[in-house]
């Protein structure tokens, strides 16, 4: 049994093979409860404010992905959709549900197919390589008009913090065992 | 002492250690993910898909990520031209930035699945620990590259004033982004204990 805070190895190539955070379940409920309730800011309001000679533009993070289908890039759109947008927003539902399930033996329906989904969205999120992206945007429109920072651009920055905190206390091994085999007869979710 | 050598698969999806069946198929109990010993034809996938990544790297540089028109003048940027546009202006640091994550990263990130490729392939015993490291830094700094693409995406969305200047996406951030998921898959379908098993 691993101790809280350690990690096995592989004897191979020592890569990590499976780790226990410290602070248990708990503390991995409340990172992703915190992400959420920042995800909901950081999309519900402006994201910067573009101030061309009196015109205002506002954009969301979701305008990003509005703005390539309105030019006639929609599959540059879904790319962007899913890295910016749904692919974050999934991850921590995804967890968050299955955490609670788990945390509080909810008899939650599907919560195996969620968790097994779990690993494969997580390359998808990529927000702190959008944060970069509108740092370089910052810059190059820096010439051509004025910017304001919406409450948004904060929500996004403790996104971002809180989400590499709770990816990194989640440990998808360690819930597999508490979930176990399934018992015949019950519903196997 | 390795799991394969025991017979024992350790399920890809939940981790459980199971004794893999003489047929070779069977389904975790625990996650319902098919069982193998090492990622199914991990080694083609990976050419495939890096082979297609290297088609689209050529029209991702060639062609324009996007079209700035202002005033009437429309300017064609391509990926490079975006690196010359901030070393002209003197912010070397952003220059820096995105000619690492644009034109350098997916370069050496192709360099480094051939090269995992061929090794494998050759059953090369040759520095096995700087292998693998060299395979996890690749899966790690792969999606960076993204950052063009994000840099296009709001661009067009902040800019749409009309009569001042329009930005419009151009075919080349496709291409850069097809070459930036494709190598992603790529480096997610290669099995870094193939490097162990010679």
């Amino acid at each position: 049994m691993l101790q809280p805070g350690s990690a096995a190895r592989c004897q191979c190539c020592n890569s990590v093979l499976v780790h226990r955070p410290k602070g248990g379940l708990d503390r991995t409920i409340a990172l992703y409860l915190a992400a959420l309730i920042l995800l909901i800011l950081a999309n519900a309001f402006p994201f910067l404010t573009l101030d061309i000679q009196g015109r205002e533009e506002i954009t969301t993070i979701l305008g990003a992905s509005i703005g390539l289908y309105q030019s006639g890039m929609g599959e540059l759109a879904v790319v962007v959709l899913i890295t910016s947008v749904l692919g974050p927003a999934m991850l921590i539902a995804c967890s968050l549900y299955v955490l609670l399930a788990v945390r509080y033996r909810l008899p939650l329906p599907a919560v195996r197919p969620v968790l097994a989904w779990i690993s494969h969205l997580e390359p998808w999120g990529m927000l702190d390589v959008f944060m970069l992206g509108v740092l370089v945007s910052f810059v190059k429109l820096a010439g051509m008009a004025t910017m304001h920072t919406g409450l948004s651009l904060y929500a996004f920055v403790g996104l971002i913090l809180v989400t590499a905190a709770a990816t990194a206390a989640f440990e998808p091994y360690l819930l597999w065992q508490r979930l176990g085999l399934p018992q015949r007869g019950r519903h196997a979710g | 002492m390795r799991a394969k050598e025991l017979g024992l698969a350790g399920c890809h999806t939940c981790g459980l250690l199971l004794r893999l069946p003489e047929t070779g198929h069977a389904h975790c109990p625990r996650c319902a993910s098919p069982l193998h010993l090492r990622t199914p034809n991990s080694i083609s996938t990976t050419w495939a898909l890096l082979i297609a990544a290297i088609a689209m790297y050529l029209p991702a540089n060639i062609f324009p990520v996007m079209a700035v028109t202002s005033l009437g003048n429309t300017q064609a940027d391509t990926i490079m031209s975006g690196v010359i546009y901030f070393l002209k202006h003197g912010d070397w640091p952003l220059a820096l930035i995105i000619f690492v994550a644009s034109v350098l990263v997916p370069l050496l990130k192709m360099l480094a699945l051939t090269y995992l490729l061929v090794s494998v392939q050759r059953r090369s015993p040759f520095r096995k620990h700087q292998r693998t490291k060299l395979y996890r830094i690749t899966e790690l700094v792969g999606r960076w590259s993204m950052v063009d693409v994000f840099v296009v995406a709001l661009l067009v969305a902040l800019v749409q004033v009309g009569q001042l200047a329009t930005i419009e996406p151009g075919v080349g951030a496709i291409a850069f982004a097809s070459v930036v998921i494709l190598t992603m898959v790529a480096a997610l379908r290669f099995d870094p204990r193939l490097i162990w098993d010679h």
